[in-house]
């Protein structure tokens, strides 16, 4: 199984989302991953969907049925290192009075990851990076005890120095940012 | 079908030339009637009910300007319009109610998006307040609706009206032509617009750009490709019809000397006594064409997609071939086979250029290869069905006497079975655009709602319906649409009293486990009468051809009501999930 990213640049219309689903889900394709947001352009929708698949044929294929829809712009599928990617994960982590004290030096540090809200007995901290990094700082965080775990779907970019403009061009789609 | 896009902007305004008089405003009932009339449209088939009264109160002043056929059930209105829309080469539009009204429309709206065929439904919907409420008459038809149309939008204020209907008639009718759904909430459709009605046709969408001109680096790959081949053969799909790229066609082949075989939609783009033309393809196509197949060593496909009826098992199909696709829609391109030269654009604009790059050929040796499967299926099926003197009427002798009658001009809308194949096998089409079926979705009840459609697009064209006993009986109430609006359709019921095609698997795939096959028929002729049209019952095979003259020279409809052999096969036969070179004659 090889993962697949797949990104897909579409006007920001209503039901978008399903019509793009159900193109997964008609061939029995699982949704790893998927975030979505607009991008800096004006009414310009990207969805990053992580799958898995055995054959590169068949992600293809994908990816021009995907391309068909109608409110699509550009689709692109990448493999892991033709992309640079992230992913954000929170954990809140419970600190009651007389618990194991957290070790901040080495969350930040070591894991690169950070307390952002101090409650009363619990802290969340969060992480970024990719999947194993989020995983190893997992490992090492469950000695105390989590009570909440969120991870959240992949973003990427790819590592070709073509823009998005060159795929949606300036004259056609205003910044909005 | 791109015509429209050619056509200068027409820009239709409400607003009153003199600035200084208020604007009338009007509903987007009256909006969606401005906008239809602005694109042309003079027929509508439809159903109303709550949810869309607004449109036809609306309606009801525009009935000189749009001709509205009531049908009697939403399935019809959709095949009615799919029938339209084959002959006009443009949308058929339906108009129904929301809920049961939009999800009877959902049979015709998947068999439009598979075989590409242009159309617009516009369907009520509840009013924007209640969406989502599970309120009276309310489905989800968005949801439901969304992997079987080419596009679909739903209106929930009047101020939409024009810009989406003029997207939705350029999607259904450019590109890959499809099925494209509104579904209208009653609150916009009652609500006054806050600007004056202004209508401008779509010409363009930023996200659909259907590419029209093969690149002409493709082009010159498959001219290569052609140049070079020994045994080359050309498939042409439904592709060919819908860019009407018939003549575009003839000349490619006549120039390079090409043999010519059609899927079963491509059936009618060229004359069948054309003398490259050597039959059709698929699972009860002709012999030659596909054991033929297997030879070849470049495969021209044409606007086809490789549909497993004609491949077969896809994993055995052409691989000794190189494939040259040309296809508009570019998602068909390697989806089943993969393509060495592939072309993507309109069948018209891809085969001038193309035509223009191959060289003179002579493939005389090669053709003729095609000519000793033909005497071998001429020997061992045709001549026997065609001059069977035992037992009842045999299908292929109504086909191939009508075929006969009618010069091969006429346009035969089928059903879906065996009646469907043994059209196909008999008619001796010489007019273009001739069959219209239920390819890719095979839908049962398309044709008599289909045949009524295709009539009244095409008035000046003799449409004969070949039904099935089973088939007709899912739409035969469309009888009274029929007679209400006085079109001269002929429908032959070629009644063997089973589901032919489905008795024929049981028979040679299921050792004759005959399971819920055989049908109690009611009179058909008494059903036909009671809706006040004529029909009689032909079963002597001497009374054949009169019974034909009698319906044919029958001023207005006619049905006609065969009697034909009950357990007939149709051969050939590539069985599911073989390769087409494992083709039985019986």
């Amino acid at each position: 199984m090889t993962t697949y990213t797949i990104c897909i640049f579409t006007e920001n219309t209503i039901g978008l989302l399903n019509r793009i689903t159900i193109i997964f889900t008609r061939r029995r394709i699982n949704i790893e991953s998927l975030t979505v947001s607009e991008t800096e352009r004006k009414g310009v929708s990207r969805f990053t969907i992580v799958i898995k698949h055995e054959s590169r044929e068949e992600v293809e294929k994908l990816v021009r049925q995907i391309r068909k829809i109608v409110e699509v712009l550009a689709v692109f599928g990448y493999l892991n290192e033709e992309i640079v990617y992230n992913e954000i994960a929170l954990f809140k982590v419970s600190t009651p009075l007389g618990s194991k004290p957290l070790d901040v030096e080495t969350i930040n540090q070591q894991y690169k990851a950070w307390v952002v809200y101090w409650g009363l007995d619990y802290v969340v901290i969060e992480k970024t990076g990719n999947d194993t990094e989020i995983f190893e700082f997992f490992g090492y965080i469950k000695q105390y005890d989590i009570l909440e775990f969120v991870r959240s779907g992949r973003v990427a970019v790819g590592k070709t120095e073509k823009g998005l403009v060159e795929y949606l061009p300036e004259s056609e789609w205003a910044y909005y940012l | 079908m791109e015509a429209i896009a050619s056509i200068a902007p027409e820009v239709i305004e409400t607003t009153p030339s003199v600035s200084n008089t208020v604007p009338k405003l009007i509903s987007g009932s009256e909006a969606l009637m401005m906008g239809l009339v602005a694109e042309g449209v003079d027929t509508i088939f439809g159903y109303p009910g709550g949810a869309i009264m607004p449109v036809y109160d609306a309606l009801y002043d525009y009935q000189d300007r749009i001709n509205h056929i009531l049908v009697r059930h939403e399935q019809g209105a959709g095949h009615a319009a799919q029938g339209y829309a084959r002959m006009q080469s443009r949308a058929g539009v339906c108009l129904v109610t929301s809920g049961p009204g939009a999800t009877n429309l959902v049979t015709a709206i998947a068999d439009a998006q598979i075989d590409s065929t242009p159309m617009v439904c516009i369907v009520g919907q509840v009013a924007k307040r209640l969406l989502g409420t599970d309120a009276f008459q309310e489905a989800d038809v968005m949801g439901v609706t969304m992997p079987i149309t080419k596009w679909n939008y739903q209106i929930t204020n009047a101020d939409e009206v024009p810009e989406i209907l003029s997207k939705a008639f350029y999607i259904a009718q450019s590109g890959r032509p499809g099925p494209v759904l509104i579904d209208m909430t009653k609150s916009a459709q009652l609500e006054l617009m806050t600007k004056p009605f202004v209508y401008e046709r779509c010409q363009s969408i930023i996200s659909y750009r259907p590419r029209r001109i093969p690149k002409q680096e493709q082009v010159e790959v498959a001219a290569r490709l052609i140049n070079n081949a020994k045994r080359p053969y050309v498939l042409v799909g439904h592709g060919v019809q819908i860019a009407k790229a018939e003549d575009e066609l003839r000349l490619f082949v006549e120039k390079t000397g090409i043999p010519v075989a059609t899927t079963l939609l491509g059936q009618s783009t060229i004359s069948t006594d054309h003398p490259l033309y050597v039959g059709w393809l698929g699972m009860h196509g002709n012999y030659g064409p596909n054991v033929m197949t297997d030879q070849a060593d470049v495969i021209i496909a044409i606007g086809m997609r490789f549909d497993d009826r004609v491949t077969g098992d896809a994993s055995k199909y052409i691989k000794q071939a190189k494939v040259v696709h040309i296809e508009i829609d570019p998602s068909e391109i390697d989806k089943i086979i993969r393509a060495d030269a592939p072309v993507v654009g309109d069948a018209k604009e891809a085969l001038k250029a193309l035509t223009a790059l191959v060289e003179p050929n002579d493939h005389t040796i090669w053709r003729n290869e095609f000519r000793k499967y033909d005497t071998i299926e001429y020997e061992q099926i045709t001549l026997p069905e065609l001059t069977s003197t035992e037992g009842k009427i045999r299908m292929a002798e109504v086909i191939d006497m009508l075929s006969k009658k009618t010069n091969g001009e006429a346009v035969l809308v089928t059903d879906v079975g065996q009646h469907q194949m043994m059209a196909s096998r008999y008619y001796q089409f010489r007019r273009p655009n001739s069959l219209v079926t239920s390819g890719g979705m095979g839908t049962m009840g398309f044709a008599l709602p289909a045949a009524f459609g295709a009539q009244v697009g095409a008035p000046d064209r003799q449409i004969v319906a070949i039904i099935g006993d089973g088939c007709f009986q899912m739409t035969l109430q469309e009888l009274g649409t029929i007679v209400q609006n006085k079109q001269p359709v002929k429908a032959i019921i070629l009644n063997n009293n089973f589901l032919g095609m489905v008795r024929q698997w049981q028979q040679l795939f299921h050792e004759r486990r005959y399971s819920f096959v055989e049908l109690q028929n009611p009179d058909f002729i008494t059903i036909a009468r009671g809706f006040g049209m004529d029909g009689q019952t032909c079963d002597k095979r001497e009374s054949l051809s009169d019974a034909l003259d009698t319906m044919l020279n029958h001023d207005g409809p006619f049905l006609l009501e065969v009697i034909v052999e009950k357990e007939e096969n149709v051969f050939p036969m590539v069985p599911a999930g073989t390769s087409v070179a494992q083709i039985r004659l019986k």
